[in-house]
């Protein structure tokens, strides 16, 4: 093969590379974008149980899905899509809630025990599911960090143990052994508010 | 797919303070069943619509191209080191014309002086270097003669003393030439 001729195989196929590069960033994409529509509903109530509020639960799905796109080389070597996309929304809206610590927790409870669902109730009785709520999310907010987070993941129906496991990093035993002790404390930290009523 | 965390027994391998009988489990159901509405609560509409347009909205990460099929390989390393060979010459080339093309400034003419205290050299001892400049035609002043000795006489005039010659001494001739001396006595 004499240079010239090299050269141009060289150039055609740099021109190749592009058109693939291209075909394959398009692909990567539409993956992206499929994984949104699957899950994004599934990320946004991960993202409101912990932040409460629905413009920050956004703001935390968006947030997730651009770092996946960022990273959409890695997307094939993900062994479960759901898993992979809750764990990192979960660091994000943890750091969120670490971040926003200044704002009172107290409105963010008052607010979410109002928008929860109480269908065919009577206007006293609404206003006393909601005042239950309430309390039992004040509960929630006082057990240790390990332990809420373990309680609020079990709470998605959709999550598994070895799934809640791997997405807080720990063992199966783990997760079990925290879901145990966050029951118990949340049995004795109800009941001692009940008492104080 | 495994079991859901939910159904796991509340009384299970880790015996634990808990706050026994029915009470304990019922409050802590209850709870759960407040976090399990949190986390049915309904996604707002169009919100995978808004997620993915965010997702074209966000800016393109750029690519490195990689060396092509036929210069990866063995065969196409004597093209790689010419390639580099090519662009060593452009750039030592060019940058030697530029060198060559563009004239060093003079360096501007100035008298270093010695510096004061410099050590073993000589000192400047303060002098300032004033410049060379053309000796101009000298205005020669007049001069004044000053009567000096007239004045003196003026001031001082000469009193003669009539002494007698007898008694005219050496001494005496002395205190005689003096001014004043005859006033004073």
């Amino acid at each position: 093969m004499s240079t010239s001729q090299a050269i141009y195989a060289g150039w055609m196929e740099i021109q190749n590379i592009a058109v693939d590069d291209l075909a394959r960033t398009q692909a990567e994409e539409a993956q992206v974008a499929a994984l949104a529509t699957q899950y994004a509903g599934t990320l946004y109530r991960v993202a409101y149980s912990v932040l409460r509020n629905p413009a920050d639960a956004e703001d935390a799905v968006q947030e997730a899905f651009l770092r996946v796109l960022r990273h959409r080389d890695t997307l094939d070597e993900v062994r479960d899509h759901r898993v992979w996309l809750i764990r990192i929304v979960w660091n994000i809206v943890l750091d969120r809630k670490r971040r926003a610590k200044t704002r009172p927790e107290t409105d963010d409870v008052a607010e979410l025990a109002r928008v929860l669902p109480c269908g065919g109730l009577t206007a006293e009785q609404i206003a006393s599911a909601a005042q239950h709520h309430a309390q039992v999310l004040g509960c929630v907010e006082k057990l240790p960090a390990k332990e809420r987070q373990v309680l609020m993941l079990s709470a998605f129906e959709e999550l598994s143990s070895v799934e809640i496991a791997e997405v807080l990093g720990i063992t199966e035993s783990s997760v079990r052994s925290r879901l145990f002790r966050a029951r118990n404390l949340m049995a004795e930290l109800l009941n001692h508010s009940r008492s104080l009523r | 797919m495994n079991s859901p965390i939910h159904n796991f027994p509340t009384h299970g391998s880790n015996p634990g303070p808990v706050s026994s009988g029915f009470t304990s489990e019922l409050a802590s159901s209850q709870a759960e069943q407040t976090l399990r509405l949190i986390a049915q609560l309904p996604s707002p509409e169009g919100l995978d619509d808004r997620v993915i347009a965010g997702l074209h909205r966000a800016p393109r990460r750029g690519r490195v191209l990689t060396w092509p099929g036929s210069l990866s390989g063995s065969g196409g390393a004597w093209m790689r080191g010419a390639a580099a060979a090519a662009i060593v010459f452009v750039v030592a080339g060019g940058g030697w014309g530029i060198y060559t093309r563009v004239e060093p400034a003079q360096p501007a003419r100035v008298l270093v002086m010695p510096r004061a205290g410099a050590a073993g050299g000589f000192s400047g001892a303060g002098a300032m270097r004033t410049p060379e400049t053309l000796h101009g035609p000298v205005v020669a002043q007049p001069v004044t003669e000053k009567p000096i000795e007239v004045k003196a006489a003026r001031k001082t005039p000469a009193r003669v003393v009539h002494l007698p010659l007898r008694a005219l001494q050496p001494d005496d001739n002395a205190v005689a030439k003096q001014p004043g001396a005859a006033t004073a006595k």
